[in-house]
């Protein structure tokens, strides 16, 4: 299906996402659009529907109503698998590798499902990806023997493996110290220096000020406002749905000391 | 497909000395019992192909067995038809069966996808057991069976069509070991819903498991009905027949190459042996030697055979293809 008058320069487009269980409407009425090339963060308080926001985007969650249109095609309420491979993919916040393969079957099915690769060319990405991720010397061990960073590293090289041109990171580098998160943060500039766009949905303020061109704001599944970060911090409502809560005094001083707040 | 050395060394061996053993002994006997284990082999390599890799425990397999069996038995006796062409439509007929059966019970898990297959096992024996007297008509034979045209072949036949058929299941392993489609599977039975994450078509690689193994067991059916040349429902769609195939692939040890054949050896073996020694409780004996090997080793022979190598410093295996 062809998008009518589809902006190239536009990679995904959410209009009017609403998504209700019961009572809640745990998405309303969310629209916004990424940019190609861009790094968009989406924050939030706890249970303001980010999560839920990026289950209606992959596939997970049927929307009750709006569409997702990615490049100039309508995934809305796509199976899982066919929005991978229209190229979007998501790093789980729930660590769930495949645990009776190793680290590079893991990435290898990404590869040749996600991909669409037969095996050779298929194992040859799964390496190249492994590198780019520092996991090569992982490459032959269960993921069960991974560390935190090591596992959250699977998740990206999985979801890198599926070519996928939109990355979208769900609390990626929660639990990671502040050198780890540097160093992750140091790998998203790389990859997407290379061409790849991100959505990352994150607490850790370090993260989100350090890559985020601009910033969407949740509140009890309403978008808030949208913008470059500096002003989204100042932006009153938001200081209003963070009122309390000590992350955001963070958030508002780059000089502050980094630290991951989960 | 990408097939190892090491793996196809023993298979390719394997099967060399199966070709070349009608050859070398000359009992009756061995070449039944023989052609028997090899027939065991392959059904219990059919359900591996599909719950083994999937994890979805089928508990009605024994249904394309018995679907075999029917249209072989009616298209020789009835029409006439040469035994492989007889073949051929009975893995048409149990692949046809197949697609709408593992399309609707496919969307199912766990305990619910097992007593779905088991249910239509129990069903369409029934059918078949009622169909002519519901209907007025004489096509199935009811409990009275159906009778094959005599064959005029020996044991050795047989066993050469059922190592042939068996030939075929342990290619399709081969190919799941080494190909995309295998790693479907096996990314479903890990969890089905971080496969679709990764991009695997999870209903697709199901479904062709499913076809796969219903069609290798039609052919079986074929061939055993022609070999035993009577059938009845209650002999061909017996839940004996599915209970033999899960215990001897988790005896073997499940979602492997090798599983399959050394389970249905074992147990084909010890129940003979024991079966001569005790005649009237070797079953109980069985029994408990099941409960015994499921107990210390609940990853089956093959598991323990993998345990030993790695404790022997054997080295793990480099799973999933060195870096080029």
């Amino acid at each position: 299906m062809r998008i009518p008058g589809w902006d190239e320069d536009k990679l995904l487009e959410c209009r009017n996402l609403t998504k209700t269980f019961g009572a809640l409407r745990a998405v309303d009425d969310v629209s916004f659009a990424l940019w190609k090339g861009e790094i968009l963060g989406i924050i939030g308080p706890n249970g303001a529907g980010k999560t839920t926001l990026f289950n209606l985007i992959t596939g997970e969650l049927k929307p009750d109503k709006g569409r997702v249109l990615y490049r100039d095609r309508d995934l809305t309420a796509l199976p899982p698998f066919r929005i991978v491979r229209a190229g979007i993919a998501k790093t789980s916040q729930i660590l769930e590798p495949l645990k009776s393969l190793t680290v590079l079957e893991n990435v290898l099915v990404a590869a040749t499902h996600g991909g669409g690769l037969g095996l050779k060319k298929g194992r040859d990405r799964a390496w190249t990806v492994l590198e780019r991720v520092h996991l090569t010397s992982a490459a032959f061990l269960p993921p069960s023997s991974l560390s935190v960073l090591h596992r959250r590293r699977l998740e990206l090289a999985r979801a890198l493996a599926t070519g996928a041109r939109l990355l979208l990171l769900d609390e990626n580098m929660a639990g990671l110290s502040a050198s780890e998160v540097a160093e992750t943060l140091d790998l998203l500039r790389t990859l997407n220096a290379s061409g790849v766009s991100f959505i990352l949905v994150e607490h850790v303020m370090q993260a989100v000020t350090g890559v985020c061109q601009r910033l969407v704001v949740l509140d009890l599944g309403k978008k808030i406002t949208d913008g470059v970060p500096q002003d989204v911090m100042a932006h009153p409502k938001v200081l209003e749905a963070y009122l309390g809560d000590a992350d955001l005094t963070d958030g508002k001083d780059p000089d502050a000391p980094s630290g991951g707040i989960s | 497909m990408e097939i190892s050395r090491k793996v196809l060394r023993p298979v390719l061996a394997f099967f060399l000395v199966v070709a070349l053993l009608p050859c070398i002994i000359d009992s009756d006997y061995l070449v039944r019992f023989s052609a028997a284990i090899l027939l065991w082999i392959g059904m219990a390599g059919c359900w591996n192909l599909m719950s083994g890799y999937t994890g979805y425990i089928d508990f009605g397999p024994v249904v394309y067995f018995g679907i075999g069996a029917y249209i072989t038995g009616i298209s020789m006796s009835q029409y006439g038809w040469a035994f492989p062409a007889a073949l051929a439509l009975s893995a048409f007929v149990g692949v046809l069966v197949a697609l709408p059966m593992g399309a609707v019970t496919l969307r199912l898990k766990g305990a619910y996808f097992a007593i779905a297959t088991f249910a239509f096992a129990e069903t369409l024996k029934q059918i078949i057991l009622e169909f002519d007297r519901t209907f007025g008509v004489s096509f199935f034979q009811g409990s009275h069976g159906i009778t094959l045209p005599l064959t005029a072949h020996d044991n050795t036949f047989f066993y050469y069509w059922i190592m042939a058929v068996t030939t075929l299941v342990t290619v399709a392993h081969l190919y799941i070991e080494g190909s995309r489609f295998g790693y479907g599977l096996k990314a479903v039975k890990d969890s089905e819903k971080g496969a679709q994450s990764l991009g695997v078509n999870t209903f697709a690689v199901k479904l062709g498991a499913y076809l796969t193994s219903a069609g290798f067991l039609s052919i079986f059916g074929g061939i055993e009905a022609y070999w035993i040349s009577y059938i009845t429902p209650a002999d061909v769609f017996h839940v004996h027949k599915t209970v033999q195939m899960v215990i001897m692939t988790l005896l073997g040890g499940m979602g492997t190459l090798a599983g399959p054949a050394v389970g249905a050896s074992f147990l084909t073996i010890i129940s003979e042996i024991l079966g001569e020694t005790f005649v009237e409780y070797y079953l109980i004996l069985v029994g408990a030697i099941v409960v015994l090997v499921v107990m210390l080793l609940p990853e089956g022979l093959m598991g323990a055979y993998r345990d030993i190598r790695r404790r022997t410093g054997a080295g793990p295996k480099r799973r999933g293809g060195r870096k080029p």
